[in-house]
């Protein structure tokens, strides 16, 4: 029903390139998240997605059918945004009957919708108020409401949580994990938060510059990260990574000389420059005696349940480690380091995942 | 020295605060002036205005004179007055419906050559009307409409640069997303214009009719070219006409000036808030 195809979609503005050639599949029924840094086009895809910019190159398809000429109330699409963009002067009840009224629906037809959806959504009492009379919560949620009532094929979300604070926007979140539930449909889901789009996701699409870096599960992006990029931008703290070589019997070497078995390593390779990825909870304190790297806390993060740690080894290299939050180290202290070669992953020079182990 | 059980006292006021309050109602003085001498006379005699000393309050208050205003035969005020309101009004509907529109278009909507067309319209600032009037004034004569009110209100009709330069700075502040989301809805851009954007300006379409009204109210040189007959007249010719032919005749001049600068008054009176509030939030776009 809601399948959403992209083939070839690019998209300038002048002569800058925004959107570089997207290809992606999303199933009937999919939560897809978008994520990457700001200015990686993540929005305009969206938007495209939408209708509200013009696709330069290439075709999209929603339900099987080619949109990529229709105007965006024709698309079977509805979007909320960042800022809510409720209609200021309406009330709540006219914000989401307003869609209805212009695809010429009874009257009837139109109260029912709009009451039902309230319903769902719990905001009956909120209809006959105007946005600047309700929170941002409330705002947010009649946007959703606007959203939903239309019953479109594809719901399309731009950062709908980014102005909600961090109380609201975990409670926002599993609604809307719970609306995707209820009513089966794809969604399309724009943010920059990571939590959102592991705690949300189906799949993640993980964006860079106009290219899209990695599809997959958030289990897939974040243990088997495509490419350095997404294994930089993937995870909180960002993954430590490690320029390393390969020794003779494909045994790696770090910079600072420690040798170990690394993964995907084969005696053939020896001589190679390599990256290796270790997420910062495959790091541990150690006796010295069992150490891989020693270095000083540059800084020290205690945020209750967990210690973020900042390393700098003797070479320069900067590492982090995620320890238990009674870990007592401080800033200035001496650490020494063992790390767990788990979903460790190595990076090739051109900065492609060879293999995780 | 202040302890925390002692009231802080709020600073005094500097001698530079009070010469510049001072100041200030020196110079609202100095504007006002005209406006009392122009009220006070409306009431007097000619000998009691030009009498030596100067008296700053009428005595006897001489109401004939407003009497005598209206019920003239060679000073058909009440008509002019009417005039003069038609003329505004026209011409505040006139612009606030084309100014808007195109507003819309320059600061909300995308189009090839947008800017440069903008650009263009803001150029137009610049050029001097009486550059324009002769080729303006032969079109509307071969078009026999001389001495009628169409030369006068049609060319708002097309917009007028300065009020389209200044609506499409409120209308660069409404939010992208708000008419992105009525697209969404199905709306088509000039019902997203009427019924989304329009509402969001209000304010400042409220600043750009007064400006409309007192410009055309105040506008002197076209309605005198354009028109000829004096029960034509809008009050701002009307009273030169007045004054040129019974140039003794000051109080009626005088009473005549009041009430033509009274609607205007009344209604910045009645609009202050929304013009101080316009004025404001166009300040912060």
């Amino acid at each position: 029903m809601g399948a959403v195809q992209l083939t070839g979609v690019r998209k300038l503005f002048g002569a800058l390139e925004v959107i570089k050639g997207v290809d992606l599949s999303i199933a009937d029924g999919e939560l897809v998240v978008f994520v990457g840094p700001s200015g990686c086009g993540k929005s305009t895809l969206l938007r495209m997605i939408a209708g509200l910019e013009d696709v330069d190159y290439g075709d999209i398809r929603i339900a099987g059918a080619d949109v990529t000429e229709l105007a965006p109330a024709r698309r079977g699409v509805a979007m909320v945004f960042q800022n809510y963009a409720l209609y200021p002067h309406m009330t709540a009840y006219d914000n989401l009957a307003y869609g209805l009224r212009r695809a010429g629906m009874a009257r009837a037809e139109v109260d029912a919708r709009v009451r039902e959806t309230a319903a769902l959504l719990q905001i009956t009492e909120l209809l006959p108020r105007r946005p600047k009379a309700m929170s941002g919560g409330q705002r947010q949620r009649v946007a959703i409401g606007r959203a939903i009532v239309r019953k479109p094929e594809v719901f399309l979300f731009d950062e709908p949580l980014s102005n909600l604070d961090a109380a609201l926007r975990v409670e926002m979140r599993s609604q809307i994990a719970r609306l995707h539930q209820e009513l089966q449909a794809t969604m399309i889901f724009v943010t920059h938060d990571q939590v959102e789009a592991m705690t949300l996701a189906d799949r993640i699409v993980v964006l860079n510059a106009g290219r899209v870096e990695q599809v997959g599960t958030p289990s897939e992006v974040y243990h088997n990260p495509a490419n350095l990029f997404v294994a930089g931008f993937i995870g909180s703290p960002a993954m430590n990574l490690l320029p390393a070589t390969v020794g003779q019997g494909g045994r790696l070497t770090l910079a600072w000389g420690t040798t170990m078995a690394g993964p995907a390593c084969s005696s053939g390779m020896a001589g190679q420059s390599l990256t290796l990825g270790l997420r910062p909870d495959r790091l541990s304190l150690v006796p010295q005696a069992q150490a891989q790297a020693s270095g000083q806390v540059t800084l020290a993060e205690h945020l209750g349940d967990e210690s973020i740690l900042h390393v700098r080894l003797p070479i320069g290299q900067s590492l982090t480690v995620k320890a238990s939050g009674d870990v007592a180290a401080r800033l200035g202290d001496t650490v020494h380091l063992g790390f767990d070669m788990t979903h460790a992953a190595l990076f090739g020079a051109d900065g492609q995942a060879m293999r995780s182990a | 020295m202040t302890t925390a059980s002692t009231r802080r006292m709020p600073p005094r006021k500097s001698v530079q605060t009070v010469i510049y309050h001072a100041a200030m109602l020196l110079i609202a003085g100095i504007f006002l002036l005209p406006f009392y001498w122009m009220t006070i006379s409306a009431f007097k005699n000619n000998a009691e205005i030009f009498a030596r000393p100067v008296t700053w309050f009428p005595d006897p208050i001489r109401w004939s004179n407003i009497a005598e205003l209206f019920n003239r035969d060679d000073f058909p005020f009440l008509i002019q007055f009417g005039n003069s309101v038609f003329y505004a009004g026209s011409v505040a509907l006139a612009v606030c419906f084309s100014c808007s529109l195109a507003a819309y278009s320059f600061g909300c909507l995308r189009w090839r050559w947008r800017d440069l067309v903008f650009g263009l319209t803001v150029c137009a600032l610049l050029l001097p009307g009486i550059v324009t009037f002769l080729p303006v004034y032969l079109g509307w004569s071969r078009l026999g409409l001389n001495g009628t009110y169409w030369p006068l209100i049609t060319p708002f009709l097309f917009g007028d640069a300065f009020f389209i330069f200044m609506l499409r700075q409120f209308y660069m502040g409404v939010p992208r997303e708000l008419l992105d989301a009525a697209r969404l809805d199905g709306a088509s851009e000039f019902r997203i214009w009427w019924q989304i954007a329009l509402p969001q300006v209000w304010t400042a379409l409220v600043i750009v009719g007064l400006f409309a009204v007192v410009y055309t109210w105040n506008e002197f040189f076209s309605p005198l070219i354009y028109l000829q007959d004096r029960e034509d007249f809008p009050l701002s010719v009307g009273l030169f006409t007045f004054q040129a032919n019974r140039a003794r005749e000051w109080s009626i001049s005088m009473a005549g000036a009041l009430f033509a600068a009274l609607p205007m008054v009344v209604l910045f009176l009645l609009t202050q808030r929304l013009f101080r509030q316009g004025l404001a939030s166009s300040s912060l776009k």
